[in-house]
């Protein structure tokens, strides 16, 4: 099986040739939906997650050295695929479970303003929490992390985490995290009345030229949808 | 009338521990998985007597609210009746 992915690769290159899986832009409109078919696919956690790095060393020395992830693996390579693109190192820190962090340094360019660390939360959105099986892990990482001289957030509790974060040298942000409890079947049904409330005051709210300016607008049709399923009217 | 729906989850159930204690509120809960509190006049909620972190209380909502918040602050939120529709 993978000997036969391999083959297809190498005969039409997806890098080379057929780039409309990078290019073209995703109707929702055009797709068939999962409910609609009888083949499900399934994930199985992380593999790894990957971001540009313009600083190798410091890099390096953070997630190996300071954090203490095991360098685990590395790809040296002429750059190959697009036209223009650099020769790189791609590189893997081992961050359980068989889940890497990984970085690309693009060899000989230089970091643009697009990639700039924020300090703002749409630039913090994208960001990667790391699991730890218990409170005293979760203590232990910001413990040793302060005594490590790095600066670390307060304990933050949401709903169903308890987490700490951090920035490495690239200013990436980085969450570790405490699952605090399973989610069950009503967190579900839960989840699926909020953004159905929020989908429909949005889907209102653009009819009339308007636009969903604040939560109280979704909670308010939560109401209503949670009425309605529970009987209450 | 102010009503609010609360999900039967550990996060949330301080706000039901809190209108179980006020008389004139009405507290109760569905067998599918929502409490249902119904105020005459208003619904007011301490962050510190319910012992919420920030992160839970700003989403203190999120079981769905029939009313209009008057006052959201850091300490306490109001919620006021409101003919508005849903």
């Amino acid at each position: 099986m993978q000997e036969t992915l391999h083959q297809e690769a190498r005969s039409d290159s997806p890098y080379t040739t057929k780039r409309e899986y990078q290019t073209r832009e995703v109707d929702i409109g055009s797709l068939k939906k999962a409910s609609g078919d009888t083949v499900q696919p399934r994930l199985d956690g992380v593999d790894h997650t990957a971001r540009p790095t313009w600083k190798l060393r410091e890099t390096i020395e953070f997630y190996r050295d300071i954090l203490g992830l095991p360098l685990v693996h590395t790809i040296s390579a002429r750059g190959w695929g697009d036209p223009g693109h650099p020769d790189f190192l791609h590189f893997f820190f081992d961050a359980g479970k068989g889940a890497t962090i990984a970085f690309f340094y693009y060899i000989g360019s230089d970091l643009t303003e697009k990639y700039m660390p924020e300090d703002h939360h749409f630039y913090s959105a994208t960001h990667t929490a790391w699991s730890v099986p218990t409170a005293e892990e979760l203590q232990c990482w910001k413990t040793t992390l302060e005594a490590r001289g790095l600066t670390v957030s307060p304990y933050t509790r949401h709903e169903i985490l308890e987490s700490i974060y951090f920035r490495d040298p690239n200013g990436y942000p980085i969450e570790i995290t405490l699952r605090l409890r399973d989610v069950e079947v009503i967190d579900e049904l839960d989840a699926k009345l909020t953004l159905e409330a929020a989908i429909q005051v949005e889907d209102e709210l653009r009819t009339k030229g308007d636009r969903l300016r604040d939560i109280d607008t979704v909670w308010r049709r939560k109401a209503k949808l949670v009425e309605e399923f529970i009987g209450e009217r | 009338m102010v009503v609010l729906y609360v999900l039967d989850v550990k996060e949330f159930l301080p706000i039901v521990e809190t209108a179980r204690k006020i008389s004139d509120w009405t507290v109760s809960k569905s067998d599918k998985g929502y409490y249902r509190i119904s105020s005459p006049t208003e619904i007011v909620l301490n962050r510190k007597a319910m012992k919420m972190k920030p992160a839970v209380w700003y989403g203190l909502f999120t079981g769905g609210m029939n009313g209009e918040i008057a006052e959201f602050g850091r300490e306490e939120v109001r919620v006021i009746g409101t003919n508005r529709a849903l």
